[in-house]
C-alpha cells in the first residue's frame, strides 16, 4: 500500500473505530471497503484496524474477514477455536460435525455459521445453520465484546476443502491481529495513565511528577514498544513462530499495562466511571484466544528445548 | 553496496579467511580480547569491510550503515570480536564525524576503523554518575590550548586507549550542561595516570583516569566551546543503536550454546520460551532502529527504549545460564565454564552502565510520555 493510501486508511480506521462498535463497526468496514484492503496488503490493513479497534475498545467481526481471508473461502460469521486453543473449532467423523468454540458479535446477526473443521480427509470449511448448534451468548467478564459460545453437533453438508496448511495460515493471522488488538488496548491504557498521572495533584504537585509513577508509565511503553516491533517481524518474516511469539508478547505487555496503569489510576480506575475497566476486560479475553501468553510462552519453550535449537533470528 | 550483496561477500570472507581470523587459543583474558580484536579489524580493513558504512572522507567506502550493522553481526556472533569493546568504534566514531574538525577527522578516524588505535570515552566522573550534566573535570584556556584538571572513572579500555573523547567543565561550577565543552585528548599527554578498577566479574576493563594540569591544544575541540553537552546527546544514541544490534547477535549465539550445553530437565520451559521471546523483541526493534539510521533519521531519546530492553534481554539469557548451568558456573574451573562465570556476572551490571535502567526509564518518561519535570 502506498504511503498516502495507508494513512488515509489509518485516519478512517480511527474516526469508524471511534464511532462505531459490534455490527454498526462492520456495516462501516464494507461500506469503507476494508475487506478490500485486507486481500490486497493484509499486514497493513489486520494492523491498522485491530490497533485502532483495541484503541477505541470498540468490537466487530473483523476477524472472521481474517480468518476466511486466510482460509480462502467467502467471509461470513465465523466460529474460531475455544477459548485457549488453536485447534480448529469443528471435528468431523462418520457423516458428523461436532463443534466446540467461540463466536465473534457477528454470530448473532447472522442464521449461518462457517465451521472449520478437521475431518478424516483433512481440513474443511462447514457451513451450519445456527439452529442446528446450541449458542450462549456470553456476558461472562467483557459483556461489551459479544462473544457467542458454540456448541453442538450436526449432519455434515455442505463443505469446502480447503489445505491443511490453510488453517495453520489462519491461526497466524489470528494471533497476528488479536496481538495488534492487544497493543492498541495497552496503548489506550497507557494513555489514560498517563493524561491521569497529569491531571492529578497531590502534595501540590502532578502525580505524574513523582518517579515510581513515572517509572511504571515508562516501563509500560518500553512494554507495547516491544509488542509492536514483534508484530512488524511476524509480517515481515511471516513465520508462524514469530506469529505465536508476538501474541505472547503482546498478550504478556497487555498484563504489565493493565497492572501499571490499574495502579497509576488507584482509586477512580477501580469504578466503572472510567474507562479502564473495560480495557482490563477485554485484555483478559482477548489474551486467551490463539492461545494464551502463558501457553504459548511455554509451548515455544518446549520446542526449543526438545531440538535445542533457537527459532530464526530476524535477519537486518 | 547494498546489504545483500554484502552480507554475502562478507560472509564468504569470513569463511575463506577462518583461519587467519581465528582468536589464538589462550585464557581469555582482556590482553588477548583486545590483541584479537586489533588483529579482526585490521584484516577487516584492509579487506574493505570494516570501511564501508563510513563516509569516505574519514577513510570510509561510503554505503548504508546497516553494512556495520551486519558487520558486527557477523563478527561478535562468530566470536571473532567481543562486542563490548568492538562497540567503543560504534559509540564513538559518529560523534567524530559530526563534531571533529575535518582534518582531524580524516586524520584519525582510519586508526580507529584499522585498529591501530583504541579510544575511550571520558564521560562518568567519581561525583557524577547519572547526574552527567553535574561533571567537574576542568579544563581552562591558557594561550593557544586547554589544561585539563580532574578525574573521570568507568572508562572503558583507558589502559590501552590512544585517544580519549573528554567532556569537560569550561564554564562555571553551576552552568551545568551549558559549560560543557567536549576535547579529543592524547593519552600519552604528560600528566594523565590510568587505574584499571578489579570488577566482580574478573576483567579489568574499567578504569579512573586522572588529569593533572594536561595540556590539549584547541584545535582537538569537538564542536564549539559550550557545546560539549549538543555532543554528548549525539553521541548517546550511537551508544544504544548500531552496538547493541551487535549485542545482540552475541547474545544469540550464547543463547544457542546453552541449549546445547545444558543438561536435559535443567531448563525450564517458560523461562526458555520468555528468554526467546525477549531476545526476538529486543532485535525486532533493534533492527527498526538500524533501518531508521539508513533512512537517513536522526536517533534521539527513543532509543533508551532499546537499551532498556537489550539489558532485560541480556540478564534473562544470563539467568538462564546461571540456572541451567549452575554447577559449572558455581564450581566449574575449565575456561567454559570462567566464560559462563564471568558473563553472568558482567550481564548484572547491563542495567547500570550506559545510563542506568533507571536513567533510561527518566529519559523515556520526560522525552517520549511527555510527563513534564520530576521535580515539580
Amino acid at each position: 500500500m502506498e504511503r498516502e493510501e495507508r494513512e488515509l486508511l489509518d485516519r478512517t480506521l480511527a474516526r469508524v473505530t471511534a464511532e462505531h462498535s459490534g455490527p454498526g463497526l462492520d456495516a462501516a468496514l464494507d461500506a469503507l471497503g476494508w475487506s478490500a484492503a485486507l486481500a490486497t496488503d493484509p499486514a497493513t490493513a489486520v494492523a491498522l484496524l485491530f490497533e485502532h479497534q483495541g484503541r477505541a475498545g470498540a468490537t466487530s467481526g473483523a476477524l472472521d474477514d481474517v480468518l476466511a481471508d486466510a482460509l480462502g473461502v467467502p467471509t461470513g460469521a465465523l466460529v474460531l477455536p475455544d477459548l485457549g486453543q488453536w485447534d480448529p473449532p469443528g471435528r468431523a467423523e462418520a457423516g458428523r460435525v461436532d463443534v466446540a468454540g467461540l463466536a465473534t458479535c457477528r454470530l448473532q446477526e447472522r442464521d449461518t455459521a462457517l465451521v472449520p473443521t478437521r475431518g478424516p480427509s483433512g481440513m474443511e470449511v462447514v457451513e451450519l445453520k445456527t439452529s442446528e448448534l446450541q449458542l450462549r451468548g456470553v456476558d461472562g467478564i467483557d459483556p461489551g465484546l459479544g462473544l457467542t459460545v458454540v456448541t453442538g453437533g450436526a449432519v455434515l453438508g455442505g463443505s469446502t476443502a480447503v489445505d491443511a496448511d490453510r488453517w495453520a495460515m489462519s491461526v497466524r493471522r489470528g494471533r497476528m491481529a488479536t496481538g495488534h488488538e492487544l497493543v492498541g488496548l495497552s496503548a489506550a491504557m497507557l494513555e489514560l495513565a498517563r493524561s491521569h498521572a497529569l491531571d492529578r495533584e497531590q502534595f501540590g504537585r502532578p502525580i505524574a511528577s513523582f518517579q515510581a509513577v513515572r517509572h511504571r508509565l515508562a516501563d509500560t511503553f518500553v512494554a507495547v514498544e516491544s509488542a509492536r516491533s514483534l508484530l512488524l517481524a511476524g509480517w515481515e518474516d511471516g513465520s508462524e513462530v514469530t506469529a505465536a511469539m508476538a501474541k505472547a508478547v503482546a498478550g504478556r505487555v497487555a498484563r504489565t499495562a493493565m497492572r501499571h496503569c490499574q495502579q497509576v489510576l488507584a482509586g477512580i480506575g477501580f469504578t466503572t466511571e472510567h474507562p479502564l475497566h473495560r480495557y482490563v476486560r477485554r485484555a483478559l479475553v482477548l489474551d486467551e484466544l490463539f492461545g494464551s501468553s502463558r501457553t504459548l510462552t511455554a509451548s515455544l519453550g518446549r520446542d526449543v528445548l526438545a531440538g535445542r535449537q533457537l527459532p530464526p533470528a530476524l535477519p537486518l | 553496496m547494498e546489504l545483500v550483496a554484502f552480507r554475502a561477500a562478507l560472509d564468504r570472507w569470513l569463511d575463506d579467511e577462518a583461519d587467519a581470523l581465528a582468536p589464538a587459543a589462550g585464557a581469555g583474558t582482556l590482553d588477548e580480547h583486545m590483541a584479537q580484536l586489533t588483529k579482526v579489524k585490521r584484516l577487516a580493513f584492509d579487506a574493505g569491510f570494516m570501511r564501508y558504512g563510513w563516509p569516505e572522507r574519514v577513510g570510509g567506502l561510503g554505503g548504508s550503515p546497516l553494512l556495520r550493522a551486519y558487520l558486527g553481526e557477523a563478527l561478535t556472533s562468530r566470536f571473532l570480536v567481543e562486542p563490548g569493546i568492538y562497540s567503543m568504534t560504534e559509540t564513538l566514531a559518529p560523534t567524530m564525524i559530526d563534531y571533529a574538525p575535518e582534518e582531524l577527522a580524516a586524520e584519525m578516524m582510519p586508526r580507529l576503523l584499522r585498529g591501530d588505535e583504541t579510544w575511550c570515552q571520558g564521560f562518568s566522573e567519581p561525583g557524577t554518575g547519572s547526574n552527567l550534566a553535574a561533571l567537574a573535570c576542568r579544563a581552562r584556556r591558557d594561550g593557544d590550548g586547554w589544561r585539563v584538571t580532574g578525574q573521570k572513572v568507568w572508562t572503558s579500555l583507558a589502559q590501552y586507549a590512544q585517544r580519549c573523547v573528554l567532556l569537560t567543565r569550561t564554564g562555571t561550577p553551576e552552568s551545568a550542561h551549558r559549560g560543557i565543552t567536549a576535547l579529543f585528548v592524547d593519552m600519552d599527554s604528560p600528566g594523565i595516570a590510568v587505574r584499571p578498577i578489579e570488577s566482580m566479574h574478573g576483567v579489568a576493563e574499567f578504569c579512573e583516569v586522572f588529569f593533572d594540569d594536561v595540556a590539549v591544544p584547541v584545535g582537538r575541540t569537538l564542536g564549539r566551546e559550550g557545546e560539549g553537552w549538543a555532543v554528548a546527546m549525539d553521541l548517546l544514541p550511537f551508544e544504544r543503536s548500531t552496538a547493541l544490534w551487535h549485542k545482540a547477535a552475541y547474545l544469540q549465539r550464547r543463547l544457542q550454546d546453552l541449549l546445547l550445553a545444558a543438561p536435559d530437565s535443567a531448563l525450564d520451559p517458560v523461562q526458555v520460551g520468555e528468554t526467546v521471546q525477549l531476545l526476538a523483541a529486543f532485535r525486532a526493534r533493534s533492527r527498526s532502529t538500524q533501518h531508521r539510521l539508513h533512512a537517513g533519521e536522526r536517533l534521539g531519546p527513543e532509543t533508551s527504549v532499546d537499551k532498556v530492553l537489550v539489558a532485560e534481554a541480556e540478564q534473562a539469557v544470563y539467568d538462564l545460564a546461571e540456572a541451567g548451568l549452575a554447577p559449572e558456573v558455581v564450581l566449574g574451573g575449565d575456561p567454559d565454564a570462567a566464560r559462563w562465570r564471568s558473563e553472568y556476572l558482567f550481564s548484572r551490571a547491563a542495567t547500570i552502565y550506559g545510563g542506568t535502567a533507571e536513567i533510561q526509564r527518566n529519559i523515556i518518561a520526560r522525552r517520549l510520555l511527555g510527563l513534564g519535570d520530576d521535580r515539580a
